[in-house]
C-alpha cells in the first residue's frame, strides 16, 4: 500500500534503461550473454570437461588442502549449480575467492559456471587463472584445458580449441607433484 | 463564501415585500416563508458549491494517499565480514567492526545487536539480516582468537563448531532525499502489537469506530480545554493527523480544520483502517537529526534507540508514542525529564486501557529512558569512499533515484581497514611535519584487494571528517618514477633482447624537444652509473638508463600499454613520459598496479558489489570479471624486480618501517622539485597507493621514500603481510645464474642467484662453475654405472 505499483513500474523502466546502458559500459554489471542456438552447455560441462578429466586422472587428484569455510561454500555452490541457479553459484564462488583468491579448484568451478551461462570469455579467463595457480598436472589441469578448449571453440577459435585439447591430454604425462 | 453571500442578497432583493401590502401577521408569515425559501436556496447553493469542493478534496487526498511516493534514502552497507577459523582478523579489529555496525558491548549478549568479550573470545548476538545472496536469522556466534587470526568459530546456542559465519554489514551511509527526510518503512503486520493498540489508546480511542472524525472526541477535548482554560487535549483522530502530516501545514484556521475533517472522512470512505494506520506509522514526524526530518516509527526507533522497531520494550514504545505529541518539546535527548513524564503518562494510559497489567506498567515506569547517547551518524567518516560509490553508481542511476528509491547498496568497504588507512594518513602527515616537512601537506591513500579489485579503504584528505576535495579520486598529479616499471615491463616483453641482467647504459644524454630546447635528464643523486643491469636500473630508479631504455622501446608503446592497463588520460608522446610526466589520480595508479600485483589478471576496481530495491530484490550486480593482460609472464618477472626495489633499492628502508621481512613489492615516485611523493606497494592480498604533496603543487620537499612510503608503512604495519606470490606462470621460469656474467649457474656455485626469466630470454651459456660441475656430474654418473657393473 505504502509504495504504489506505479513506483515499481517507474523503477522497472528506469532499470531497463539502466540495463541497456550497462551493456554499453565498460564497467558492466552481470548480464548473461545471448543464447547460442543448439548449444547445450549444461551437458557439455559434465560430458566435455568433468567426466573426461575424471577418466584421465584415474582417481589421482592433486588439490591443495582446503579451508573448511571454502569447502562449505564450494558445496553450497555446487548445490546451486545442480539446481540450475548459476547466479547464486557464482555469488558463492566469489565469496570463496575472497577467502582464497588463488585456489585452483574455486577458480575452475567458476570457469565451469561461466561456461554454463555461456560467458565463454570469462570461462576462458578463470580456467587460465586456475591453471596458472594450480598444480598444472592431474585432473584439475585436465579440467582447465578442457574448459579452455570448449570456450575457444565457442569463440570461433578452432585451432586454439584443438591445441587446448592436446594440452588436456598432456596433463597426465607428468606425474603429479606434491603441492 | 462570497458567492453564497451574494446569492442570499439576491434572494432578499427578490423577496422584498411590495410597498403597502399586508399587516404584521402577514408580514410574519411572509418572512417565515421567505426564510424557508432562503434556507432552501442557500442550502442548494452551498450544496452546489460543496459537491465540487468535496470532489476536489477527494481527488487531492486520494492522489496523495495512493500516489504517495515516499522518498526513501538509499542505504549504503560495508562489506559483510566472514568469520572462519584461520581468518586474518584480530579481536581488536572485530571490535572496531562491531562498533561501526552499532553493536553494543554488554556483560550478557542476550539480544541481537549485543556482544560480550571475555579473554580472547567474543560472543556476538548477530542480528538477522538480508544479505545480497540470502537472508540469515539472528544467531549467537562465539569467536575465539589466537593472536592476529581467528582460531575457532562456534554456534553459542548449540555448541557446534562453525566452518563459516558472517556479520551483518555496517550501514556506513545514507544518500538522502533532497527534501531531507529520513524514513525506514514498516509493514503494519510486522510492527509490535503494543504500538498499534497503544497508539490508539493514547491518540484516538475510537479509531476503530469513527468515520474519520470523532465528534465525541472533539466534545471531550473541548470540555477538557474549557476546564483547563487552555488547549490541553486535541480532538483530532489519527486519520486527521495523517491528513495534516500529508499536507504539512501549520495553518490552524477553521477552514483548514474543516478541510482536514472532510479529507479524513473521504480517506476513511476509500480505505480500510489498517491501510490508514500503516500510512500513519510511516508518515508521522517524530524528530530531527541535524538537517534530516525523522519520519515514521521505523526510523524513529533506530534514531532514538539504535534498535529496529520489532525489538523495542514496552517503555520504549510508550516513549515513541508520547513523542508524537511534540517531537521537539518531548525530545528525550534534550529534555529527558519532560520526555520521561510524558512516557510514564503514556504507560499509565496503557495500564488504564488494559494493554499492560499494573505490574508491567510499573516495571516499565521504573526502567530508564534507554535512549542511545547519540543517534548513529552516517557518512561522516566514509564520505571519501562514498564519493567513489556514487561515481560507480552514476553510470547506472540518476542522482534523484539514489536519493529517493530506498536502494540497498552493498559495497566493498572494510570499516576496520578504513580506520587504519585514515589514521595512517593523518598520523603520518603529523609525523612528517614534526620532522620538518610543511604542516600544510595533504595526502591520499587507496587500499584494494589484489585479486578481486575491491576497494577496501579510501582516504582523500588528511582530516577524515572533512568532506571536500577528494584527492584519491580527483588530484591529478605527475606520477614520476611510479611509471618506470612499465618501461621495464615492455623491455621484458622483448624476450630476444632483454632479461633482468641485460646491461644498459646509465650515462648523460641530450634530447631535442619539440619547442627546440634541449632536455638533459639527470639522476636523482646527480651521478651517472655507467653500465648497469635492468634490475639495478629499476631498483635504484636511474633516470638516464630508463630514458635510454624507453627510447629503444618507443614512447607510443608505453602509452599503448598504459591504455591497456586502464588509463584513459590524454598524454603527450614525449620522452619525459618515461620519467613520469603523466598526470594521474591515486585511484588510476591503483588500477595500473592492481594488474601487476594480480600477475596480469586485471580486474576493474570496484566499490559496489550489488544494488537491491528497498524490498530486497536484486537490481544489479557487479561480479568479479577478469580482463587478463597480454604477456603475463613478463608481468610476473617484473613483480620479482619490484620486490627487489624493497629488498635492495630505493625502498630498502621499508622493511625497517614495517618491522617485517615479509616479501613486499613496491615502487617509489618523486616528481620535479620534490612536489609529489608517491609510494605504490603490494603484498599477496593487498595493494595500496599513497600520495603526499601540496594542493597548490608547490615544491614540498617530499620524495617517494621520505613521505608517501612512511604513510604506506603506517597502514601496512597494521595489516597482515602475506608475501607476494612469485610463482611463475607458463612462459616464465626460475633459473640459477651468475649475476656478474649473466650466465647459467647452479645452486651450489658461489655467488649464484635465482632469477625469473621470460621463456626465450634465458642465457644459453654456462658459467665456469656450472661447466665444471657438469663435467663432474658426467664423471660421477660414469663412476656409478661402472661401479654397479662391478
Amino acid at each position: 500500500m505504502a509504495r504504489s505499483n506505479e513506483n515499481h513500474c517507474g523503477l522497472n523502466r528506469l532499470f531497463a534503461a539502466a540495463a541497456a546502458a550497462l551493456l554499453l559500459s565498460a564497467c558492466a554489471g552481470w548480464t548473461p550473454p545471448a543464447d547460442t542456438p543448439g548449444a547445450a552447455p549444461e551437458e557439455e560441462v559434465e560430458s566435455r570437461v568433468r567426466e573426461p578429466a575424471r577418466q584421465d586422472s584415474a582417481g589421482v587428484q592433486v588439490f591443495p588442502l582446503q579451508n573448511p569455510a571454502v569447502k562449505e561454500l564450494l558445496a553450497d555452490a555446487s548445490a546451486a549449480e545442480t539446481a540450475g541457479d548459476y547466479g547464486q553459484a557464482a555469488v558463492l564462488l566469489e565469496r570463496a575467492l575472497r577467502i582464497q583468491p588463488r585456489d585452483p579448484e574455486i577458480l575452475q568451478n567458476m570457469a565451469e559456471v561461466q561456461l554454463q551461462v555461456k560467458d565463454y570469455e570469462q570461462a576462458l579467463n578463470f580456467a587460465v587463472r586456475s591453471y596458472d595457480s594450480g598444480p598444472r598436472v592431474g585432473e584439475i589441469c585436465s579440467r582447465n584445458w578442457r574448459t579452455i578448449s570448449v570456450a575457444r571453440e565457442r569463440l570461433d577459435d578452432a585451432n586454439g580449441a584443438r591445441e587446448a585439447k592436446e594440452r588436456a591430454a598432456a596433463c597426465m604425462n607428468t606425474p603429479p607433484q606434491s603441492y | 463564501m462570497t458567492k453564497a453571500r451574494k446569492s442570499s442578497r439576491d434572494g432578499r432583493t427578490r423577496a422584498a415585500p411590495p410597498a403597502g401590502r399586508g399587516g404584521g401577521r402577514q408580514l410574519g408569515r411572509q418572512w417565515g416563508g421567505r426564510a424557508w425559501r432562503l434556507a432552501l436556496l442557500l442550502g442548494g447553493v452551498l450544496l452546489g458549491l460543496l459537491v465540487p469542493w468535496v470532489a476536489y478534496l477527494d481527488h487531492q487526498v486520494r492522489t496523495e494517499f495512493e500516489g504517495r511516493k515516499w522518498d526513501l534514502p538509499s542505504r549504503v552497507f560495508a562489506r559483510s565480514l566472514d568469520l572462519y577459523p584461520g581468518a586474518p582478523l584480530s579481536l581488536k579489529d572485530l571490535e572496531v567492526e562491531l562498533r561501526v555496525s552499532g553493536y553494543h558491548r554488554v556483560d550478557q549478549a542476550a539480544r541481537p545487536g549485543q556482544y560480550r568479550v571475555s579473554g580472547s573470545t567474543a560472543e556476538i548476538h548477530r542480528r538477522p539480516f538480508e544479505f545480497p545472496d540470502a537472508a540469515e536469522a539472528a544467531q549467537r556466534i562465539e569467536v575465539r582468537f589466537a593472536g592476529p587470526s581467528i582460531a575457532r568459530v562456534r554456534d553459542a546456542q548449540q555448541g557446534a563448531d562453525l566452518d563459516l559465519a558472517r556479520l551483518d554489514p555496517a550501514e556506513i551511509a545514507s544518500i538522502y532525499p533532497l527534501q531531507k527526510e529520513d524514513r525506514t518503512l514498516v509493514d503494519i503486520e510486522q510492527v509490535p502489537p503494543l504500538l498499534v493498540t497503544g497508539l490508539q489508546a493514547v491518540e484516538d480511542r475510537h479509531f476503530k469506530q469513527h468515520p474519520g472524525v470523532d465528534l465525541s472526541g472533539i466534545a471531550r477535548a473541548a470540555l477538557a480545554n474549557l476546564k483547563a482554560g487552555r488547549a490541553v487535549q486535541g480532538g483530532s483522530t489519527l486519520t486527521q493527523q495523517l491528513v495534516k502530516n500529508f499536507f504539512l501545514t501549520q495553518d490552524r484556521t477553521f477552514i483548514r480544520k474543516f478541510n482536514e475533517a472532510l479529507m479524513a472522512l473521504l480517506l476513511e470512505y476509500h480505505y480500510d483502517k489498517a491501510e490508514i494506520l500503516e500510512a500513519y506509522l510511516n508518515e508521522v514526524f517524530l524528530g530531527q537529526q541535524g538537517a534530516y526530518a525523522v519520519h515514521g516509527f521505523g526510523r524513529a526507533s533506530l534514531f532514538y534507540f539504535d534498535q529496529p522497531l520489532e525489538r523495542l520494550e514496552p517503555q520504549q514504545i510508550a516513549l515513541l508514542i508520547g513523542v508524537v505529541r511534540g517531537p521537539s518539546y518531548y525530545n528525550p535527548r534534550k529534555h529527558p525529564q519532560r520526555a520521561r513524564e510524558r512516557r510514564d503518562q503514556v504507560l499509565n494510559m496503557f495500564a488504564e486501557t488494559g494493554l499492560l497489567t499494573a505490574a508491567e506498567a510499573q516495571a516499565a515506569r521504573a526502567a530508564p529512558l534507554g535512549v542511545s547517547e547519540t543517534p548513529r551518524t552516517h557518512g561522516s567518516r566514509y564520505h571519501a569512499f562514498i564519493d567513489l560509490v556514487r561515481g560507480q553508481l552514476a553510470q547506472v542511476y540518476r542522482e534523484e533515484d539514489l536519493r529517493s528509491e530506498g536502494l540497498r547498496i552493498f559495497t566493498t568497504l572494510s570499516p576496520s581497514e578504513q580506520e587504519k588507512a585514515q589514521a595512517a594518513v593523518s598520523d603520518g602527515l603529523r609525523a612528517l611535519a614534526d620532522r620538518g616537512l610543511p604542516a600544510t601537506l595533504q595526502g591520499a591513500l587507496v587500499l584494494a584487494d589484489v585479486a578481486s579489485g575491491e576497494v577496501r579503504a579510501l582516504v582523500g584528505d588528511r582530516d577524515g571528517s572533512r568532506a571536500g576535495f577528494n584527492r584519491a579520486l580527483h588530484a591529478r598529479r605527475q606520477i614520476g618514477s611510479v611509471v618506470k616499471p612499465l618501461v621495464y615491463l615492455l623491455a621484458l616483453e622483448h624476450e630476444a633482447d632483454y632479461n633482468l641482467l641485460t646491461r644498459i647504459e646509465d650515462a648523460p644524454l641530450t634530447l631535442r624537444q619539440a619547442d627546440g630546447t634541449n632536455w638533459q635528464p639527470a639522476n636523482y643523486d646527480g651521478v651517472s652509473h655507467g653500465e648497469v643491469t635492468l634490475l639495478e636500473a629499476l631498483t635504484q630508479s636511474y633516470n638516464q638508463a630508463t630514458v635510454r631504455l624507453g627510447l629503444n622501446i618507443g614512447v607510443n608503446h608505453l602509452l599503448e600499454r598504459l591504455r591497456q592497463l586502464g588509463v584513459d588520460a590524454a598524454v603527450d608522446a614525449v620522452p619525459s613520459v618515461f620519467l613520469g610526466a603523466v598526470e594521474l589520480t591515486p585511484l588510476e595508479v591503483t588500477q595500473i598496479y592492481q594488474s601487476l600485483a594480480a600477475a596480469g589478471y586485471s580486474v576493474p576496481l570496484r566499490s559496489v558489489i550489488a544494488v537491491q530495491t528497498a524490498e530486497g530484490d536484486e537490481l544489479v550486480r557487479y561480479p568479479l570479471r577478469m580482463l587478463p593482460q597480454p604477456r603475463r609472464e613478463a608481468i610476473s618477472v617484473l613483480n620479482y624486480a619490484l620486490t627487489q626495489v624493497v629488498e635492495q633499492g630505493t625502498a630498502s628502508r621499508l622493511p625497517g618501517l614495517l618491522g617485517s621481512d615479509a616479501i613486499v613489492a613496491g615502487k617509489t615516485g618523486t616528481t620535479n622539485d620534490r612536489r609529489d611523493s608517491w609510494f605504490v606497494g603490494y603484498t599477496r592480498s593487498r595493494i595500496a597507493v599513497a600520495w603526499v604533496g601540496d594542493d597548490d603543487n608547490r615544491p614540498a620537499g617530499v620524495t617517494g621514500s621520505n613521505a608517501a612510503m612512511h604513510i604506506w608503512a603506517g597502514l601496512f604495519r597494521q595489516l597482515p603481510l602475506e608475501p607476494v606470490d612469485l610463482r611463475m606462470p607458463d612462459g616464465a621460469f626460475w633459473l640459477w645464474v651468475d649475476p656478474a656474467s649473466g650466465r647459467l649457474s647452479a645452486e651450489r656455485c658461489g655467488g649464484a642467484v635465482q632469477l625469473p626469466y621470460v621463456e626465450g630470454s634465458e642465457p644459453r651459456e654456462a658459467s665456469d662453475c656450472l661447466a665444471a660441475a657438469r663435467e663432474q656430474d658426467k664423471e660421477s654418473i660414469w663412476r656409478k654405472l661402472f661401479g654397479k657393473k662391478q
